[in-house]
């Protein structure tokens, strides 16, 4: 690993790619560039993009690999880019790359370091990889202090949680538990129960209060009971479900008995972890925007022709923004086009009232007006407002699925996917077209879970004290046969009982023994409303 | 922007920590897949001479709520790591799955003798002096452009190319001698082609050959062993390694013919002081009468003198063998002369360990 000044031909690039950058406006944090190997850069990647790591088989299986494919020549060493956002960012070089690519990825990395700084999930973090380092150093001090087998142990254990995790979720561990104390980074700001001011008037026509306020109506026993219970289980645990909390790994890291090093452990892997609930998030807008940014960027730099070879670079764009069908996500594709699109409906006027009220359709093809705002600051204040799900809501039209080809099936997959003649609109020798129509929605459901299952805590002091997770149903099953070695997993680290509600069935794993015992389904809605009511979520009989 | 140091401990960055990690614990797996391997395995995969072996484990991963089928094992739980149904693939290094095996079923080290107290002596050359016969012309090169810079007399931006070659900046090439011991091995496999050698039989006379032939390479160096393949029924004669398990008569039998063969050559042909001797005899024990006696006799006298091990194992015996019954008689607990028995697949363990393992 070298600093980029070590390379004058780089740092000449690299400074000329800041400087169109703050022409452009841009919000950077500090960038600073390093220049790696093959082999840095295929580990840099298995460590997450931390220069390092404490030793875990899991790394070092992946590495292994790697190598084994590198070797075989199943997987080609070249990488394009990785940074670590942040400020400052991190933003590593692959030394095997020209000069041109060089500054294609540093401009690259200029959208992602921007995007970091205003986004909507405030990924932008300071001293994220200095902050990791030191956990690096806690962990490892945590390694002696548990002796190697304990720690290996527990550190296996805890992979076994780490899909379990969602900061961003509606249901983050800041919302959903209620603490007496404040717990640190993961915690949004606390939400305070409003007071109760008694209505005096409450006007008979007015649906909307109705439905946003409704009066409380219930027994002032009850609620006394409701108030007594909640402070009751505050003071003895510290802390109270309100409603059921999906990012499960926080919960264990904040709430479950551990030793200095034990926490160490969940620390170091929920904060190397955690940004990829944001990336998954704003994946296409983020890509996008980097994408936009190199291009622009790049286009300055051969103009000015700080460097050379265009062509080449147009190859490597064309290749980079190749269309995939909407289930495969290219998001550098449907990034870069889209956020492209958007700046055009800005220029032209388009985002606007006037706009959606014009009856006429030829008027609105010739739309063409000034609205007073720059595209690209509007650009940036959706940046700073939504995430994928609201930006594709929003923009993606059944015709720009068309345009962007993200209906596009190759013809040799078409009977292994079972398409139907009907949903075909257009084909040619090596391709069909589908319907573009349901294929929004059906991107937009990718964001409610993410091709993972939803689970969450329930109770915290289900069957004396024990953990009770729920599994939210969408119509699969839960790998049958892994349901076992992962509930004893995170046994080990709550170090007390833990279920789980899948469909009819509970799986427990206490003391050393596992169960399964069906029970009546239960929905997520019920469980909601059971615990906002201060109920317990599930009661066996 | 300022001009920042490395603000991390290490100056590369690297997983070799995690991959001794995984490694260590891919050791673990793979000294229970050994009796497997020796077992079951295919050794005729063991590839020529030396080469990797592709060594595939069930894939694992630590176990989750995820959908999808069920994998195959299942997730070990606990502490341990799951198994994702799928395979991981390995490149094995030749030494390194030896070693493993030696390890395992607890094998000694061959004994060497005769020429490991002869050297083999060559040269490299690793180090630079001011004095000698091959000039390095890169490295006084160097040595003269860092001179002429630092003297002024090249100055290319001046337009001065002026090259001092002075008699101090020239490096010479200096020979390293390097003495390493020499040893050298004939291994003599003997095959009875009287009996039956196909289907299991066969298998497992190959099994337990290609296990020695790897055995007696690894100890010695693949290029200082050299196997020869005898074959006999009522006359003895050598084939090559291929036609060892081709060859097939039916008729009489008479063992000692090539045990007689094999050490005359082992005389005839090499130095006996310089030369380590390993024979092995496979065959399903069935012989004349007075065949053990002769070749009790040959084995003691002509042999055992010479040869560092000599083993006799009876593939799949039938009622009446009695080749190791006869000669056990003599050499039941000797150093050199091992018998062994091999009626199963499961057998071949300890076959090895009786041929190659210690006795006191």
């Amino acid at each position: 690993m070298r600093m980029i000044h070590t390379d004058e031909v780089l740092n000449h690039l690299k400074d000329r790619v800041l400087y169109f950058g703050e022409e452009f406006g841009m919000t950077l944090p500090e960038v600073r560039f390093y220049i790696l190997d093959g082999l840095e850069f295929a580990s840099l990647l298995e460590k997450r993009v931390y220069p390092a790591s404490p030793s875990n088989i899991w790394e070092g299986k992946r590495m292994v690999s790697k190598k084994y494919r590198i070797s075989e020549g199943m997987e080609s060493s070249l990488y394009y880019e990785v940074v670590q956002t942040g400020n400052p960012s991190y933003a590593y070089l692959n030394n095997t790359n020209s000069p041109m690519m060089q500054a294609s990825v540093m401009a690259h990395v200029l959208g992602h370091c921007e995007f970091s700084e205003l986004n909507v999930l405030r990924d932008s973090n300071p001293d994220r990889t200095e902050f990791v380092m030191f956990l690096v150093k806690k962990v490892n001090l945590g390694r002696h202090q548990m002796g190697e087998k304990s720690f290996i142990s527990y550190w296996n254990a805890a992979e076994s949680a780490l899909p379990m995790m969602a900061p961003n979720s509606q249901y983050n561990v800041g919302r959903a538990v209620e603490s007496d104390t404040v717990t640190g980074t993961g915690t949004k700001k606390r939400v305070e129960e409003a007071p109760v001011t008694p209505s005096f008037y409450t006007p008979l026509s007015s649906t909307l209060d109705a439905l946003l306020r409704p009066r409380n109506d219930a027994n002032p026993y009850e609620r006394e009971m409701k108030t007594k219970l909640r402070q009751e289980t505050l003071s003895r645990r510290g802390f109270r479900l309100r409603c059921p909390c999906q990012d499960v790994f926080a919960f264990l890291r904040y709430y479950a008995p551990t030793t200095n090093a034990e926490r160490s452990v969940l620390d170091y892997l929920y904060t190397i972890h955690a940004p990829s609930d944001f990336v998954v998030r704003t994946q296409i807008m983020n890509e996008g925007w980097a994408m936009y940014w190199e291009k622009k960027i790049m286009l300055e730099l051969f103009k000015e022709r700080a460097c050379t070879g265009i062509i080449d670079y147009s190859k490597v764009f064309s290749g980079v923004c190749y269309p995939r069908p909407y289930y495969m996500r290219n998001p550098y594709h449907l990034g870069f086009h889209m956020w492209c699109h958007v700046e055009e409906l800005y220029r032209d006027g388009k985002v606007s009232l006037d706009y959606h009220e014009e009856k006429d359709q030829k008027a609105k093809d010739a739309w063409k007006r000034e609205s007073g705002t720059q595209p690209i600051d509007a650009m940036r204040h959706l940046v700073r407002t939504v995430t994928d799900y609201e930006y594709l809501r929003r923009f993606l039209t059944p015709e720009l699925i068309h345009q962007f080809h993200l209906n596009r099936v190759p013809q040799r997959d078409v009977a292994r996917l079972g398409i139907s003649k009907r949903d075909v609109i257009q084909e040619d020798r090596y391709w069909v077209w589908l319907n573009p129509e349901p294929i929004k929605k059906e991107m937009l459901k990718f964001f409610t879970h993410f091709y993972r299952p939803r689970i969450y805590v329930i109770d915290a002091d289900f069957e004396d004290g024990g953990l009770l997770l729920f599994h939210r149903d969408d119509g699969r099953r839960l790998k049958a046969n892994w349901i076992q070695p992962t509930l004893k997993n995170l046994n080990m680290i709550w170090k007390g009982g833990i279920s789980l509600v899948s469909k009819n069935t509970l799986y427990g794993y206490t003391g050393g023994r596992y169960r399964e015992m069906r029970i009546p389904e239960v929905d997520f809605e019920v469980v909601v409303d059971r615990m906002r009511d201060g109920k317990k979520p599930l009661v066996l009989d | 922007m300022t001009l920042q140091s490395i603000p991390f401990d290490n100056d590369r960055i690297n997983s070799d920590e995690s991959e001794g990690a995984f490694n260590e614990f891919i050791e673990d797996q793979l000294s229970d897949l050994i009796e497997g391997i020796l077992t079951d395995g295919d050794l005729t995969e063991f590839g020529e001479r030396g080469s990797d072996l592709i060594v595939e484990l069930d894939d694992i991963q630590p176990p989750s709520f995820v959908y999808g089928d069920d994998g195959r094992g299942g997730g070990s739980g606990g502490s341990g790591p799951g198994s994702g149904g799928g395979k991981m693939s390995f490149s094995l290094p030749f030494d390194k799955l030896m070693e493993l095996i030696a390890e395992r079923l607890e094998l000694p080290d061959l004994k060497k003798e005769g020429r490991g107290k002869i050297k083999q002596v060559s040269y490299t050359f690793k180090t630079f002096g001011q004095l000698g016969i091959i000039l390095d012309k890169k490295r006084t090169f160097k040595r003269v452009l860092k001179t002429s810079i630092a003297t002024g007399s090249y100055q290319p931006q001046e337009g001065i190319y002026e090259l001092q070659f002075r008699r101090r900046d020239r490096r010479y090439k200096l020979p390293q001698r390097v003495e390493r011991p020499k040893y050298k091995a004939v291994v003599f496999y003997m095959g009875d082609i009287s009996y039956s050698t196909y289907g299991e039989r066969l298998e497992l006379e190959k099994r337990l050959v290609k296990f020695i032939h790897n055995w007696l390479d690894y100890n010695y160096g693949p290029k200082a062993v050299e196997h020869r393949f005898f074959v006999h029924d009522s006359e003895a004669y050598e084939v090559m390694p291929e036609d060892f398990y081709r060859v097939a008569n039916a008729g009489g039998t008479r063992a000692s013919i090539v045990f007689d063969l094999v050490a005359r050559i082992a005389v005839n042909e090499y130095d006996p002081t310089t030369t380590n001797f390993y024979g092995f005899y496979f065959g399903d024990g069935e012989l004349f009468a007075d065949d053990a006696k002769e070749i009790v006799t040959i084995v003691e006298e002509q042999m055992v003198p010479i040869f560092n091990r000599l083993g006799v194992v009876e593939v799949q015996p039938s009622r009446s063998s009695h080749l190791n019954t006869k000669i056990s008689n003599r050499f039941r607990r000797d150093k050199i002369v091992r018998l062994g028995e091999l009626k199963h697949k499961k057998d071949t363990i300890e076959v090895i360990k009786k041929l190659f393992g210690e006795r006191n």
